[in-house]
């Protein structure tokens, strides 16, 4: 088991931001273990690991594929509930929560960024991150002033009203950012957000996150097995085998 | 998320995927014009029938052939289960048209006989039927042609089909004698303390209407007091009913009654009520019964072929709603990343099986009500073409209610297992790739 060096925290420590920031999530992790069950026996992903983010950190999550990373990503965002161990973020310990109180933590806490963007295809850019502001239940007209300034802030205010299927792989990642700030989420979870995009959208994208621990205060995470993308971040977590090493 | 929200999330997911929307609506829309076309088509059968049926009295009428004085209608008004009673009066008459009268006199040998004896001569005894004209409605008569007589008048009559019969009136030729004059004469006997004379007192009558009647037997319908009166006159003697039946015994007013139940479901104990009276009946309600239970076989039939149409449809809906479910995996973890619930999700497309059930179900009903006059028209040309009366195509309200509604709830139904489904999905679905 290896302990990530990052600055040693408590959730309660997180601190508000200021203007349209986030307050960012501390993010403790103690001895979480999960596993799958498969055909012929148990899978273990996650083998008690342990680790802590401060509010504001960001960290380079890397391994080969299958390592963990997905899965951890999956039980810090909330989506799905941690098997064994502890998990705080933001000072919500995720191991008691039930679907409805997961769907809330996901909601006013977290913020997701997909390799394959995520956004919903039958919707307009604008209308992908009012989405996020309508489930946490913001008013029309509040939400899409909201939606524009995050656009507008990512670069993408003239492609409001275009559907992903009319935008770049990079502006598609640009929306998913926006729409993961959109309820000022305390912890951004990225899980390769380069994986489909050429040299300068990842370029650009990555700056773009890199800006959110800095310009929002908000905690980032940003999953990825391009050493390059890793080597930006000031910490790295290395999964090898569902187990924290040294990178 | 709002239901707001949520209409217009469903309504994009539909509009984007048209081609699939667009086919389950038309299946949703096929099945319910069938069911709503099949109703119709049933429902006009059947009140077709039922006016048929009708015809020949109101549904709910019964008979009773029994001599009653105004006491024993009284009573019989009381009854629980009775709606209506119409006392009828039968007196038999002298009757003769104008124009026979004039005949007997032209072929008369004796010009100098007076004219009532001519026509006397003319003139046969006839029942002739006394009823209160505006309880008509509850009556078994039909107006062939013309009108009923006035409800008080003394001096308007109906002529029965027998009576045109009797004189060679061609059915649809019944309109001639409308406006024929004919001479009523009442009978008493014992005139001037001698059993054998009889008196006679004349009267002339309107004709104003040719009619189809089963109130009574008599080949005369005249309103109440026209029997009434004669039967009156007839009786100042105090000796009634010798060589002919002109009345009811002393004390009775009416020879028989027709009473009208509550409903067709009340007929039964209406006439168990009479019987308890002492009063034996007579009603057409088995023949009725029986018409109906067979309509309802029928109307069974065609309904349960709609309605397993709409089924079929409904499968439809839960196919296209699974397929959707299984392409839009991701979507859906995606929408759970974001914060949706399950019940949002459950939510989304529940409406959109909602909209599918719904939309199928209003132009599926428009359809039907097209498909179903169509028919109508062609039905109707072969009725004319047969010198029958037409059939009139209606849509009840019950019939486009239950078409819509029932579409739209047997979407919801169908739309339940995606539904629940799509909501438990997981959410780190959202991670997934391709």
């Amino acid at each position: 088991m290896t302990r990530a060096a990052a600055t040693p925290t408590t959730a309660a420590q997180s601190e508000p931001a200021t203007g349209d920031g986030c307050r960012g999530a501390a993010v403790e992790v103690r001895k979480l273990s999960h596993r799958y069950e498969t055909a012929g026996r148990p899978l273990v992903v996650l083998d008690a690991i342990s680790f802590s983010i401060p509010p504001g950190g960001y960290v380079a999550l890397t391994g080969a594929s299958g390592a963990g990373k997905s899965t951890l990503v999956s039980i810090l965002g909330g989506l799905e509930p941690p098997q064994s161990g502890q998990v705080h973020v933001g000072g919500n310990d995720l191991h008691g929560l039930g679907g409805d109180e997961l769907a809330a933590y996901r909601r006013s806490t977290i913020g997701f960024v997909f390799q394959h963007f995520g956004l919903l295809d039958t919707l307009t850019a604008s209308e992908n991150v009012e989405m996020a502001l309508t489930l946490a239940g913001i008013r029309p007209r509040a939400r899409r002033a909201r939606a524009l300034e995050l656009l507008a802030a990512v670069g993408l205010a003239d492609r409001a009203a275009h559907r992903p299927a009319a935008l770049s792989g990079g502006e598609r990642q640009r929306v998913a950012i926006a729409r993961a700030l959109a309820n000022r989420s305390r912890l951004v979870l990225a899980d390769e957000p380069t994986g489909n995009l050429d040299e300068g959208a990842a370029t650009r994208v990555l700056d773009l996150l890199e800006q959110l621990p800095t310009d929002r205060n908000c905690t980032l995470v940003v999953v990825t097995h391009d050493r390059a993308v890793a080597e930006r971040a000031p910490v790295r977590l290395h999964l090898v085998e569902g187990r924290l090493s040294a990178p | 998320m709002t239901w707001t929200d949520a209409i217009l999330f469903a309504s994009r997911g539909l509009v984007r995927r048209r081609s699939r929307a667009v086919l389950t609506l038309m299946a949703v829309t096929l099945a319910a014009a069938l069911l709503t076309a099949l109703m119709m088509i049933t429902e006009t059968g059947r009140s077709r029938v039922l006016d048929q049926l009708s015809r020949g009295g109101p549904l709910a009428g019964i008979r009773v052939d029994e001599a009653l004085g105004e006491d024993e209608v009284d009573r019989v008004r009381r009854l629980p289960d009775v709606a209506a009673v119409v006392p009828i009066a039968t007196t038999r008459l002298l009757v003769a048209a104008d124009g026979e009268v004039v005949a007997a006199a032209e072929a008369g040998t004796d010009a100098d006989a007076p004219p009532m004896a001519v026509a006397n001569a003319a003139a046969e005894v006839e029942g002739v039927v006394g009823v209160d004209l505006g309880q008509a409605d509850n009556l078994p008569i039909t107006v062939l042609a013309g009108r009923l007589p006035g409800i008080g008048s003394t001096t308007e009559v109906a002529v029965d089909q027998r009576w045109l019969e009797r004189r060679g009136v061609a059915q649809g030729e019944e309109a001639n004698i409308i406006g024929s004059e004919v001479v009523l004469g009442t009978l008493r006997e014992g005139t001037g303390g001698r059993s054998d004379l009889f008196a006679v007192r004349w009267t002339r009558a309107l004709v104003v209407g040719a009619v189809a009647q089963e109130t009574a037997t008599g080949a005369v319908l005249a309103p109440l007091p026209v029997v009434l009166e004669a039967r009156a006159w007839a009786a100042t003697s105090g000796e009634t009913g010798a060589g002919e039946d002109l009345g009811p015994e002393a004390g009775d007013d009416y020879e028989a009654l027709f009473v009208v139940a509550r409903g067709l479901n009340q007929v039964d104990e209406a006439r168990q009520q009479l019987e308890d009276l002492g009063l034996p009946s007579e009603a057409p309600e088995n023949l009725i019964a029986s018409v109906l239970r067979y309509l309802h076989v029928v109307e069974l039939v065609l309904a349960s072929i709609g309605v397993i149409a709409l089924v079929i449809a409904a499968l439809g809906i839960a196919n296209a709603l699974l397929a959707a479910v299984r392409e839009r995996r991701r979507e859906i973890g995606v929408l759970k990343a974001i914060g949706a619930r399950d019940r949002d999700v459950r939510r989304v497309f529940l409406l959109e099986a909602f909209a599918l059930g719904l939309g199928g179900g209003l132009a599926g009903t428009a359809l039907g009500w097209a498909i179903a006059r169509g028919v109508g028209a062609v039905v109707n040309d072969y009725l004319s073409a047969q010198g029958l009366v037409g059939v009139t195509v209606a849509l009840p309200w019950a019939v486009m209610g239950g078409g819509i509604l029932g579409s739209a709830v047997l979407a919801l139904i169908a739309g339940t297992a995606p539904a629940l489904r799509a909501a438990r999905l997981p959410a780190h679905d959202a991670m997934e790739e391709g």
